[in-house]
């Protein structure tokens, strides 16, 4: 009670709905330690596509080393067989080598890059999709649809319908289905979890937008004679993109996941490009000879994801008053 | 209430049109042809490509192809491009195959995330729950099949047992006691992997829908007239908060079917996610196709029974 009350005082003060959130969700330790992991990574990925791009790439992801093939972590380069210019630029294999030499570490590094512009590109495209589809269906859903008398359904009906069905498929065999027909490549895969997860987002939207659309400041929007795309683009959506972050943040942890059981199935991103679903799912075929090329590329996935998964949730929590700690 | 049943039912025969449109049409995105399995082969000349082309009927406009396609599927001739098997048969097999997994999986589900998703919310905030909380984002977040791995390597390892596929090979005539423990060995593991992340995610759910059930009114009056903590917690607490879970029903379906792609691959266990896994490989459309649809048309089903279910329990929804 006592924590309401002085929420309530700041509240008068003039501290916003969102302040008071960010503020709930920093007390939330587990979801702070998911941000600062999530942050991490994203330094992770950006200095390994520093480090592995280009035609000399300070650690290059892609050099063969047959001598060397299926080294233990840690273990130093054999010497003898292997030219000065092939030999690791760290001195020693930090994650150990694969099946054709190749360091893991550098391989790691350049598919934490790839990893992450999948489920960040796949999730763009849901979340664009979701925001247009659900705002039409909270703002324009009364609009009945049809040719000249027959109106048989409303705007909302129809997309409301297309979200059950898009919900009635097993969306991981649908995926996989559409991907190996269309031949797995990173932009397919991307695309086609992008389309493929966007109902989610819509369903929030569309119930955010239903409730604001019967509030004062909507309603005193449009009584000062706003055009329609205006409110919703000015209005609506900006007053509900605290239920996207949250689906948006979850789906990326989604989607890498997605991306990895692909992969597994031999249909994820295609080599040349190393991405931890791939690194993984290629470790299997030596589970017991070299078990670092599973643990490693599968203990950063379940770190990564549960760090998005964990500061999704705390989002939820800090932006739903409902759910807040009282 | 006649009215309602008209309505719903009304929208989900559109619904399923469209479900029947998606499910043909993702096969003919591809810029390649079906009989295009492998343009590559020397002996698959021309002549017999177009041979194979109308003896599938692929010649034909799009819409003839759909229109022939339902037909076929609803009167049980559809065959399969592979074998020229029906393949209703294929499918019904495979799924009497997949149905142990998907029931255990089901039992497992519901009987470890309502006892765990309540305890979660009862200790809200003790050094349980959070760390219960962890836990169960860690299963939401580990790729499903790197985790069947560890368990595989685990139980392999501690138990001595082999639990890949439906039997142990070449123990037939082992005694109906020790055929029944390893039918069991073999049964759990893959069950288990395909409820785990279900366990978690409805775990998660019944623990905010307690929280929001738990400072409601009626239960602090069941409280305040001396009811003992289970009782409040069990009888009037839960059946009010059991509500949401019955709409859930029908979403478990796609879920299960999806990851049974994975965990039959791993296991291999010969049911319907693997009969799909493979049609895909063979670019067995027809398939492919029915399993999509089939699996689309249960989670309606289901979705459909749930609403009704939902109407008989909440007397609030009868419109």
């Amino acid at each position: 009670m006592a924590v309401e009350r002085v929420e309530g005082r700041r509240r008068l003060r003039g501290e916003s709905p969102s302040r008071i959130a960010w503020r709930v969700f920093l007390r939330n330790r587990v979801a702070a330690a998911g941000m600062v992991t999530v942050a991490v990574f994203f330094g992770v990925a950006l200095s390994g596509l520093m480090l592995t791009k280009g035609d000399r790439p300070i650690l290059d992801p892609r050099e063969v080393r047959l001598p060397d093939k299926l080294q233990p972590p840690l273990s130093t380069p054999n010497r003898e067989a292997l030219p000065p210019e092939l030999r690791p630029r760290l001195g020693v294999y930090l994650f150990g080598t694969d099946e054709l030499g190749r360091d893991v570490f550098a391989r790691m590094l350049e598919g934490s890059f790839v990893s992450l512009a999948v489920g960040f590109v796949a999730v763009g495209i849901a979340v664009a999709i979701g925001l247009v589809l659900g705002g039409v269906a909270g703002y324009y859903g009364r609009v009945p649809i049809g040719i000249g008398r027959f109106r048989p359904m409303t705007v909302d009906t129809l997309i409301t319908g297309l979200i059950d069905v898009m919900l009635s498929f097993p969306s991981f065999f649908l995926i996989l289905t559409v991907v190996a027909i269309l031949r797995p490549s990173i932009w397919n895969i991307m695309i086609v979890i992008g389309l493929t997860s966007w109902e989610g987002t819509a369903r929030f939207v569309r119930a955010e937008i239903l409730s604001l659309r019967e509030q004062e400041f909507v309603q005193a929007a449009a009584a000062l004679g706003a055009p329609g795309p205006r409110v919703v683009l000015r209005h609506l959506i900006p007053n509900s993109v605290a239920p996207v972050m949250v689906s948006a943040t979850l789906g990326i942890a989604g989607a890498i996941l997605t991306e990895s059981g692909l992969s597994f199935l031999g249909f994820g991103v295609p080599p040349p490009d190393a991405t931890w679903g791939n690194i993984l799912a290629d470790g299997k075929r030596y589970l017991f000879d070299a078990p670092w090329l599973t643990f490693i590329p599968g203990t950063a996935i379940l770190i990564l994801v549960l760090a998005f998964n964990l500061f999704g949730e705390g989002l939820r929590e800090a932006f739903n008053p409902r759910l807040r700690q009282g | 209430m006649l009215p309602f049943l008209v309505r719903t039912a009304w929208k989900k025969l559109w619904t399923l049109f469209f479900i029947s449109i998606i499910s043909f049409g993702i096969i003919h995105l591809a810029p390649g042809q079906p009989s295009q399995i492998d343009p590559l082969n020397p002996r698959f000349t021309p002549q017999q490509l177009e041979r194979y082309r109308q003896a599938f009927g692929l010649d034909q406009p799009l819409y003839v192809q759909y229109a022939r396609f339902y037909q076929q599927f609803f009167t049980g001739e559809l065959r399969s491009f592979k074998d020229n098997q029906p393949v209703f048969g294929k499918i019904v097999e495979r799924t009497r195959n997949s149905l142990p997994l998907f029931i255990l999986g089901t039992i497992l589900i519901w009987c470890y995330a309502f006892p765990l998703g309540i305890a979660t919310a009862v200790r809200r905030n003790t050094l349980f729950d959070r760390s219960t909380t962890v836990l169960v984002f860690a299963l939401i977040s580990i790729p499903g099949f790197y985790l069947a791995y560890l368990a595989i390597i685990f139980v392999v390892q501690t138990f001595q047992v082999d639990v890949i596929g439906l039997r142990t090979f070449g123990r037939e005539g082992i005694g109906p006691w020790y055929a029944m423990m390893d039918r069991t060995w073999h049964l759990v593991l893959p069950s288990l992997m395909g409820a785990a992340a279900g366990i978690a995610v409805l775990s998660r759910y019944v623990r905010s829908q307690r929280l929001a059930v738990i400072s409601a009114d009626y239960v602090r009056t069941a409280r305040s007239k001396g009811l003992d903590e289970d009782r409040v917690l069990y009888r009037h607490a839960l059946r009010n908060g059991l509500l949401p879970f019955v709409t859930m029903l029908g979403l478990l379906i796609p879920g299960l079917i999806g990851g049974s792609v994975i965990f039959e691959t791993i296991f291999a266990w010969p049911g319907i996610g693997r009969l799909g896994y493979e049609a895909i490989l063979a670019r067995d459309y027809p398939v492919v196709i029915s399993i999509n649809f089939i699996a689309a048309v249960l989670t309606l089903i289901g979705t459909l029974v749930s609403d009704l279910l939902y109407m008989l329990v909440d007397p609030r929804i009868r419109l």
